[in-house]
Order: C-alpha cells, then sequence, then structure tokens
C-alpha cells in the first residue's frame, strides 16, 4: 500500500510525466490556451491513460515478454521487440472508444477537443507511460495506479499552463517571447516548482 | 466494396512486410545484442574491482579477456559455504571474486534493488577483509535524470570507497547514504558507514540504503569468513 | 530536372531555416528534450530521428498512390514504427552504452509529431527524391536544436562537452559552480524558450 501510494505521489507530481520527462508536449502546447479545452483534454488523457497502461501491461506479460507466451506452450519465443507497435495499436484502438463515448454523451465537450482527440494516439504521455512501465517493471497494480497518477500529473500541468497562460495577457512580454517563447519559460518555472514536491517523504 | 478490399489487401501486404523486416533485424541483431548485455555487466564488475576505470577507452575483446584471466563466478549458500559449479542449491547467491597471483584481492556482490522509479542494478567490491568497500558501480537504473541518477557519477561512485561496512569492533552495520555531506551530519565514530547523499534525491537514497542492507546482511556469513580467512573461496580451482 | 533542383533545394533550406521545427512547428518538441542532458546522446538521438523522418518519407512517398486513403494514417503509423523499432535495434546492437541511457525515448520517436506531420502534410503529395531531402533536412534541423540545446545544458550543468571537462579547474577554484538546474528538466524549457527569444529577435532585425 504506501509502495502504491509512493508510485502514485512520484507519478503525480516528482516525476511528472510532462514536466520531469517532457512527454505529452505536443497537444500541451496547442491547446494550453483555454481553461475549459485544458482540462477536457487532461481529463481524456487521464481516462485514456488509466485504461491503456494496465491494458498494455496485460499485452506485454502475457503476449510480448520473454516467455510470456508459455501459456501457447511457446515458453523460448520473445516478442518484446513489436511492444511499440503493438502499445500503439491499443492506445488507437481506446481513443477511438473515448472519442465515440465523448460524441455521444457531451456535443459540447467533442465540439471543444475537435481535431485533439485523434492526437490523443500520437501523444507521447500515453505511449511513454505504456514503456516506462516496461522499463521500471512495475506489477500490475503498480502499473495501473502509475497509469493513473500519470494522467493526473497530466492534467494537473495542462490545466495549471492555462490559467497561467490566462494571467499572462495583462503581463508585459518582451517581445520577442510572445507566444511560444513565454510558454517554455513558464513551464520550465513550473517544473521547477513541481521539484519542490520531492521533498516529500512517505 | 472494391475499395473495402484494396484496403484489407493492402493493409495485409503491408503488415508482413513490416513483420518480415522487423524480426529479421530483431533475430540478426540478437547475438550482438546479448552480447553488448554481458560485456556492460563485464565492465562494471571490473569497474568495481578498480580494476579499469570508468572513462578508460577498452576494446570489448580486451573486457571479455581481462574478465576471464582475473574474476570468478561462483555461488555461495546462506551459511556462507561455497559451492561446487554443478550444486543446484536454491537461493545460493551469486559472488564475483578478483584473484590476483592466485590470492583473493576482492569480492563483488550484485546490488539489486528497488529504487525510487524501478530497478536498480550495480555492483558493490569489498576488500578481501570482507569490510572494507573497494568500489561501487551501477548498470542501469530508471532514477530521475538529474537527481537519483546521480548514483551512476563519478563523484557518488568515488564516495564509496574506503567505507567500511562494519563498525570500529568488526560487527556488521552495512552502508548508508546520508542525508547531505557525510563530515556534516554524521558522528564522527559512524563516518565509515556513511557515504555523501545526493541533494534532491532523499528517496533514491533511502531505498538503496534499505537495498544495500537486505542484500549485504544475505551475504554476511560469508563476509565473515572472509573476515576469519580469505583464502577459503579460492578452494575448487 | 533544374525545376526539381531548385524544389528540392527550397525544401531544404524552408525546413532548415525559415520553419525549423522547434520554434515553429512546436509540435515536434515532445520526448526528444529528455536526452538533452548530454551532447553525445543527444547527436545519436538526432541521427535516429532524422534517420527516421527521411525514410519514413521516402517510403511513404513511394507508395503514396497505392496507400488507400481510408487506411492512411494507420499505414503511416505502420511505417515509421517498424523504421524506430529497426533504429533501436541497431543502436542496442552496435551503441549499447548510447542505447541505454536514450532508454524508451527512441521508441516514442513514433509519437514525435514531427515525423508523422511530415509524412502527413508532405510525403504523401510529392515525389520520392524530394521527400527524402525534406525528411532529411527536416531532421537535421529538428537536431540542430536538440544539439544546442544539449551543448548549453552540458556545458553550463555539468561543466563539459561530450563527457570532457571543458571548464578549466583554474575556475572552480575561483568560486565557479556548474549550474545543477541545467541537469534538470527546467533547465531544458528555459533554454529553449530563450532560444525562441533569441530567434525571434534576430528575424525581427531582417
Amino acid at each position: 500500500m504506501e509502495n502504491l501510494l509512493s508510485i502514485f505521489v512520484n507519478s503525480a507530481l516528482i516525476g511528472n510525466i510532462l514536466l520531469a520527462y517532457f512527454l505529452g508536449m505536443c497537444s500541451y502546447l496547442s491547446v494550453s490556451k483555454n481553461l475549459q479545452t485544458s482540462l477536457g483534454l487532461g481529463l481524456a488523457v487521464t481516462f485514456v491513460m488509466t485504461i491503456t497502461t494496465p491494458v498494455n501491461w496485460l499485452v506485454y506479460h502475457y503476449l510480448l515478454a520473454p516467455g510470456a507466451l508459455a501459456w501457447a506452450r511457446l515458453p523460448d519465443t520473445d516478442l518484446s521487440f513489436l511492444k511499440l507497435v503493438l502499445f500503439i495499436a491499443t492506445i488507437a484502438g481506446m481513443v477511438q472508444v473515448v472519442e465515440m463515448v465523448i460524441d455521444r454523451y457531451s456535443q459540447a465537450l467533442y465540439n471543444g477537443l475537435g481535431v485533439f482527440l485523434p492526437l490523443i494516439t500520437v501523444n507521447c504521455a500515453i505511449l511513454g507511460a505504456s514503456l516506462f512501465m516496461v522499463e521500471r517493471r512495475y506489477d500490475f497494480w503498480e502499473t495501473a495506479v502509475y497509469g493513473f497518477g500519470s494522467g493526473l500529473g497530466w492534467l494537473l500541468a495542462i490545466v495549471a499552463m492555462s490559467t497561467v497562460m490566462q494571467k499572462l495577457r495583462y503581463a508585459d512580454v518582451p517581445a520577442g517571447l510572445h507566444g511560444f517563447g513565454i510558454r517554455m519559460i513558464v513551464t520550465g518555472l513550473m517544473a521547477m516548482a513541481f521539484m519542490l514536491f520531492s521533498g516529500i517523504t512517505l | 466494396m472494391r475499395n473495402n478490399l484494396k484496403s484489407i489487401l493492402f493493409a495485409a501486404i503491408m503488415c508482413v512486410v513490416c513483420s518480415l523486416l522487423l524480426t529479421a533485424a530483431s533475430t540478426g541483431l540478437k547475438p550482438l545484442q546479448q552480447r553488448n548485455i554481458v560485456l556492460d555487466r563485464q565492465k562494471n564488475i571490473l569497474i568495481a574491482f578498480g580494476i579499469i576505470t570508468q572513462d578508460q577507452k577498452i576494446k570489448n575483446d580486451d573486457i571479455g579477456a581481462l574478465y576471464k584471466t582475473s574474476i570468478k563466478h561462483r555461488m555461495v549458500n546462506s551459511s556462507g559455504s561455497l559451492l561446487a559449479d554443478s550444486s543446484r542449491e536454491t537461493n545460493a547467491l551469486p559472488l564475483y571474486i578478483h584473484i590476483k597471483n592466485g590470492t583473493v584481492r576482492a569480492y563483488v556482490v550484485p546490488i539489486d534493488t528497488r529504487g525510487l522509479w524501478g530497478k536498480i542494478h550495480g555492483y558493490l567490491a569489498i576488500d578481501n577483509d570482507g569490510a572494507t568497500i573497494k568500489g561501487f558501480t551501477v548498470y542501469k537504473h530508471s532514477e530521475t535524470p538529474g537527481l537519483g541518477g546521480q548514483i551512476q557519477s563519478r563523484w557518488f561512485r568515488k564516495n564509496f570507497e574506503g567505507k567500511k561496512i562494519t563498525d570500529q569492533d568488526g560487527n556488521f552495520v552495512s552502508i548508508s547514504i546520508a542525508k547531505g555531506k557525510t563530515g556534516q551530519v554524521v558522528p564522527a565514530g559512524k563516518q565509515p558507514n556513511y557515504v555523501d547523499g545526493i541533494s534532491g534525491a532523499t528517496l533514491t537514497g533511502k531505498y538503496l540504503t534499505a537495498g544495500f542492507k537486505t542484500i549485504l546482511e544475505d551475504y554476511e556469513p560469508m563476509a565473515i569468513e572472509f573476515r576469519q580467512k580469505n583464502q577459503l573461496y579460492l578452494r575448487g580451482n | 530536372m533544374k525545376l526539381t533542383g531548385n524544389k528540392t533545394c527550397k525544401a531544404i533550406s524552408e525546413a532548415l531555416w525559415q520553419s525549423n521545427p522547434i520554434s515553429k512547428q512546436i509540435l515536434g518538441i515532445c520526448s526528444a528534450l529528455a536526452v538533452t542532458v548530454q551532447l553525445k546522446t543527444a547527436i545519436v538521438m538526432s541521427l535516429a530521428l532524422t534517420f527516421v523522418v527521411a525514410f519514413s518519407n521516402l517510403i511513404i512517398s513511394l507508395i503514396r498512390h497505392q496507400i488507400p486513403r481510408n487506411i492512411r494514417i494507420i499505414a503511416q503509423v505502420a511505417i515509421i514504427a517498424t523504421l524506430v523499432i529497426i533504429a533501436d535495434e541497431f543502436l542496442k546492437a552496435f551503441m549499447y552504452d548510447i542505447s541505454k541511457q536514450l532508454s524508451v525515448f527512441v521508441g516514442l520517436i513514433i509519437t514525435n509529431c514531427i515525423v508523422m506531420g511530415r509524412a502527413e502534410t508532405y510525403a504523401i503529395a510529392n515525389p520520392p527524391m524530394r521527400s527524402f531531402a525534406d525528411g532529411l533536412a527536416n531532421g537535421i534541423g529538428y537536431g540542430s536544436i536538440l544539439c544546442g540545446v544539449a551543448f548549453f545544458r552540458e556545458l553550463l550543468g555539468a561543466g563539459k562537452l561530450f563527457g570532457r571537462q571543458v571548464v578549466p579547474d583554474v575556475f572552480y577554484e575561483a568560486g565557479y559552480q556548474n549550474m545543477g538546474l541545467m541537469l534538470l528538466a527546467p533547465g531544458a524549457f528555459i533554454i529553449i524558450g530563450l532560444f525562441v527569444w533569441l530567434e525571434h529577435s534576430l528575424l525581427k532585425d531582417k
């Protein structure tokens, strides 16, 4: 239990997947102007990540890992080099489902997220979480907590960013820094702030 | 309908071509990759012993040769005695011994422990007195780059050299990572059992400390034997 | 022939300067920043990315008339993924030390929006050689920024370049200290921000 809690805090705050590992920057930078959209995308990412990471764990441990095919009487097969392709496929499938669900139940959100939902497929954060889960050899529950924590961390970062950007409209930013430049610097400062969480000891 | 058929056909052909390419690349390069992994471990064992240094440019063949001539891989059981190569005892602990001119110079204990993020894999070399640390290396970890990642850095590893895993009376105490500089946060008497910590990576240090303790405790019966007579482990060569 | 040559040149110059990926096509920024702590890893990463972008452009352009429109994206992803895995396997076989440091980030090239973006916007509509050149130039343009970031991070953060000490000991004795922040994530963000600032100011002068 303590272990799971520490993975959760680590993935959501200290080792924030966006601010410490630079994953998921594409959608983060293109959407973070508007609080409503940011929140929606953040929730979508959290949701997709919470599902895909454990699903990919199952895929990896029952299909791909060395010796994983023992149940199919193929104990010597090692298909781990296929993990990238299969993970992407799982994610793409999951995103499709999420898109259909949102389309069905919240037209407003669907309109707001627009083109960004398909972008989730190529959101590095989601694939990254799956790859990290293999790299760090988490067990199933650790993976589930890690996926949820990372998604939540991403949500936090993008929502915080969009509120900062709103306030920045009233700030006097040097001309050359307008737009992209100041966003990177703000992200840098935010990353610094998130690092302070490493003072938390569990 | 024709379009669908075409799509399916296209997808099928592409799947076959891609998977053929991937399988070829993967199986073709596998021997090389596995050799790399073995060499990397051997190199790290040699570095832990201080036989070569981290930055030394050394050819792969030389690592293999050097490893073969100076390092022996052994298994010991939980009561500290050496097992024959053929022994299939479960719970046996792996051990690497550095032999020079027929005497045991030092031994290496593999450190596989939990870190903040994932496993930390490394080697801890201990002198043939069974108490003094000769070196420490990490060959695989997933700690935060720049913070916990510094466990791989030179200053942190150098930190271990000459430290003790026993107190002044020769009793086992393990080696710990201090929360800061040893000189400032650890009482003088205990300083040999502590190394400087990495600022900003308290948790990595905590997990590594715990890992050292559990692992070294397992090896303690053998370390005691070493403290008494280090030549024991040469038998069977 | 001359026309094609000109267009190739134009594609290259456009990718290298006028719309250099990291500052203008902000989409491509993901993931690769994590490997900019050291110059060496950044260069290897850039090479891997250039390889993937160039060849995925080439292959997709070659079969652009055959790809059915409805499964276009998935076909592109499959080609890119194959190339990325091949690059990854080669790194593991021939540059083990560096591939250890790059860990999952080579795999994440798949989701690098530059690669997908070039395939979707350029390769699908242009002839093979020009697409290849476009991919090459985009990869190099992107890599140059990656290496630029890595240069400053390693120099300021560790006083080293390519793992070799370049800040003389005299400096340290005089009280100079490495800037630890550069080695951490925020350093990368801030350097990129400053790069953009510099670029904007330079472009405005023109």
